[in-house]
């Protein structure tokens, strides 16, 4: 009898859906979510005596987003070492945000299809409220748990990834249509 | 454009205001033009935001792997024996583990000189959470040993060194990168010493270091690389990287007879 998987089974898997929606709207890439949430769901089974209360949901959501933000930091660390001197420039967030230069449109490209264009387009701090609300549904005070935001920045956040949505919508339609 | 109760407005939207609240937000939008078309573009972006990634589920093969990545439960695999779901999942994951030893290869050799030194102490200050430290407690090797057959990807040479002061308190496996790493347990005195094995890699590996305050000392025995991370100090770690290399050779050489 293995309690810990019961347990794991019961009720973190039910929420595998929604945690791998959120780790593509996060990474905007496939195999990157691929890796991201083998990654939460490992560390969700190895901690599952930390989800109290009734919102496994959340609980998962909350572990997915920092395993994102502890494999960027170490990506980080890595990429310092062998980057050429010379220029500031980060190579992770060459490859993260999109950018004009050649080079990264196939990686946009990607993005694009792993997400949708408007969404993938948006900043990483929009794409992460807009996701956990409009898609899952989360009421304001999960957002904040999920974030570790006040409320008021949550309401704030989501009004201003709203509108970032809309417009980078309105502008993808007419591009599409010009 | 923006009408002072917006936000309320959009609260409303969200089904985050008690009923009666609501209520007096609709009579406000009843006679604010502004709230009325709020109202109508958060419709439309909720519905496009959906259409974009609404509608995706987790792929099959990504759930069958993450199953099948964890510790088995017996009962649980008895079951799954007879599932064609499981059958699809051992196919697939030999493919993704076929697909992601290229993808080591290719991606990783080039920063694989050192090793994934900051995931090593990631992996170590997890552990040392309430019920992380380890998935099979003992201090007997003989059972600490074969609870890794099928679990990691490798055997490590596992063994009690009570009587030198390092007491094996258990094991567990941790993915690293693309593998899945034995680590056991140590405690010497009132530290921690997580032992990490891995497939050694081709290229010389960094020998010791220290990140984020954690000593980390890396040897290899045969086609092994141990990592041993503590925040004990270093004669501490050499001590037990001393001991573990000596028993490795003892065990390697068919000379020595059986302890």
């Amino acid at each position: 009898m293995d309690a810990r998987r019961e347990r794991f089974e019961a009720q973190a898997l039910p929420h595998l859906d929604a945690a791998y929606r959120f780790a593509l709207g996060l990474t905007r890439s496939r195999a990157d979510a691929d890796d991201l949430l083998q990654d939460a769901m490992l560390r969700a089974y190895r901690a599952i005596e930390t989800l109290r209360g009734d919102n496994p949901r959340s609980w998962l959501l909350t572990i997915v987003r920092n395993c994102y933000f502890s494999a960027r930091a170490s990506a980080r660390a890595r990429a310092i070492a062998p980057w050429p001197e010379g220029t500031d420039e980060d190579p992770l967030e060459s490859l993260v945000e999109p950018s004009p230069n050649p080079e990264a449109t196939s990686v946009q490209e990607e993005q694009q299809r792993a997400v949708g264009r408007s969404l993938s387009r948006l900043s990483l701090e929009h794409r992460e409220v807009l996701i956990l609300r409009e898609i899952e549904e989360l009421s304001y005070r999960e957002i904040a748990a999920v974030t570790q935001l006040p409320i008021g920045t949550v309401m704030s956040r989501l009004t201003r990834a709203r509108a970032a949505f809309r417009a980078q919508w309105l502008a993808d339609q007419s591009e599409e249509g010009a | 454009m923006s009408c002072s109760e917006a936000l309320r407005t959009q609260a409303c939207f969200d089904g985050q205001l008690d009923a009666l609240s609501a209520a007096a937000v609709e009579r406000h939008v009843e006679g604010c033009v502004e709230c009325q078309t709020l109202l109508q573009d958060l419709a439309q972006t909720r519905e496009q935001v959906r259409r974009d990634l609404g509608h995706v589920r987790a792929p099959t093969d990504v759930r069958e792997r993450i199953l099948m990545g964890l510790a088995p439960a017996p009962k649980v695999r008895r079951a799954l024996w007879r599932s064609s779901a499981f059958w699809i999942g051992v196919g697939s994951g030999i493919g993704c583990a076929l697909a992601s030893a290229l993808v080591a290869v290719v991606l990783l050799a080039p920063w694989y000189e050192g090793l994934p030194l900051d995931a090593l102490v990631t992996d170590h200050v997890d552990s040392l959470l309430p019920g992380h430290l380890t998935a099979v407690e003992s201090t007997d090797r003989h059972t600490v040993k074969p609870w890794f057959a099928g679990r990691a990807d490798v055997s490590p040479l596992v063994e009690d060194f009570a009587q030198e002061g390092y007491l094996l308190i258990g094991g567990r496996v941790d993915y690293l990168e693309n593998q899945r790493a034995a680590v056991l347990v140590y405690r010497h005195g009132q530290h921690i010493i997580n032992v990490f094995a891995l497939r050694a890699q081709p290229v010389a590996p960094r020998h010791d270091t220290t990140r984020s305050g954690y000593h980390i000392a890396c040897w290899r025995a045969g086609d092994l690389q141990y990592c041993a991370v503590s925040d004990a100090g270093w004669d501490e770690l050499h001590g037990l990287a001393r001991l573990v290399r000596e028993r490795a050779a003892r065990d390697a050489s068919p000379q020595t007879p059986e302890r």
